[in-house]
């Protein structure tokens, strides 16, 4: 994960805490907790080890830990530790899987992959509105 | 005293029949569908289009290969390109300068940064068809 940019802040959902609902942010987020729902941002996610994801993720850089279901489309980077329990679709420029992590859905890695969207799908995704990922 | 060669469980590619050969086999016939078997290690260094391409070897595909096929292998290291639905008993790992256009199926996957993966991933403990009582794929003495 690329450090915080200067004066930016992350935004911590504790393992105790369940949340149904769409988070917009600008800069980086970390969830430990159980999440459900639409997340934006033009910034990093982090998927903490005991967490649980499910919804719609268009994020810049997204780091998964822990469990996640649901659609991924990062302007950046997808990493998936060891530990994570990835199902479904991903589309990214770049993706980083560890061994041992669980990965099934559709996958497009490639410089090119957010070009098929659509230009204005794609400014979307970089101005960090959520658009619908096409399966 | 003679020594008592290595022994291996395989399974044929094509129909899943296990077997026992010597580690050091090549290739050997599968005695389910008669068909003929690789099991080989191989690095794939050239362009290689094929309707199938089965080895229950680790593949290679170097920095200049390419293999157009169905591949169906033990362990597969691309760093090359291939092009096809890929099913690895073992693990498949796509290094950064690989590129990967198919649906894949395989219990570890690893992938680097710059790596290239279009298609269907299926990726994780008990995938690429790995059935129960499936015999490990390392060497073992074989017991006379």
């Amino acid at each position: 994960m690329p450090p915080l940019p200067p004066g930016g802040s992350e935004t911590v959902l504790g393992s105790d805490v369940t949340f149904k609902g769409e988070v917009i942010y600008e800069s980086a987020m970390r969830i430990e907790g159980k999440f459900d729902g639409k997340i934006t941002s033009k910034g990093r996610l982090a998927i903490g080890k005991g967490a649980h994801v499910s919804g719609e993720v268009s994020v810049g850089n997204v780091s998964i830990e822990g469990g996640f279901k649901g659609n991924v489309v990062s302007s950046e980077k997808v990493e998936l530790a060891n530990t994570a329990q990835m199902q479904g679709d991903i589309r990214a420029p770049k993706l980083v899987v560890a061994e041992g992590a669980t990965l099934v859905g559709n996958v497009v890695i490639s410089p090119d992959a957010l070009k098929g969207q659509g230009a204005a799908e794609r400014e979307q995704i970089l101005s960090g509105q959520s658009p619908q990922v096409r399966r | 005293m003679s020594k008592t060669p290595a022994r291996r469980t395989l399974l044929c590619p094509r129909c899943d029949t296990p077997m026992e050969a010597s580690v050091s086999a090549k290739s050997m016939p599968c005695p389910g569908c008669h068909r003929n078997i690789r099991s080989e290690d191989e690095t794939v260094t050239d362009y290689q289009a094929r309707v199938e391409y089965y080895n229950e070897g680790r593949v290679e595909v170097a920095k200049k290969g390419i293999i157009i096929a169905e591949v169906r292998v033990r362990a597969l290291v691309v760093k090359g390109e291939v092009k096809g639905p890929v099913r690895a008993r073992q693990s498949v790992h796509l290094e950064k300068t690989g590129k990967l256009t198919g649906d894949v199926s395989t219990p570890l996957l690893a992938v680097q940064e710059g790596a290239v993966l279009v298609g269907r991933v299926d990726a994780g403990p008990r995938r690429a068809d790995a059935r129960p009582a499936e015999a490990p794929l390392d060497a073992t003495p074989r017991a006379r």
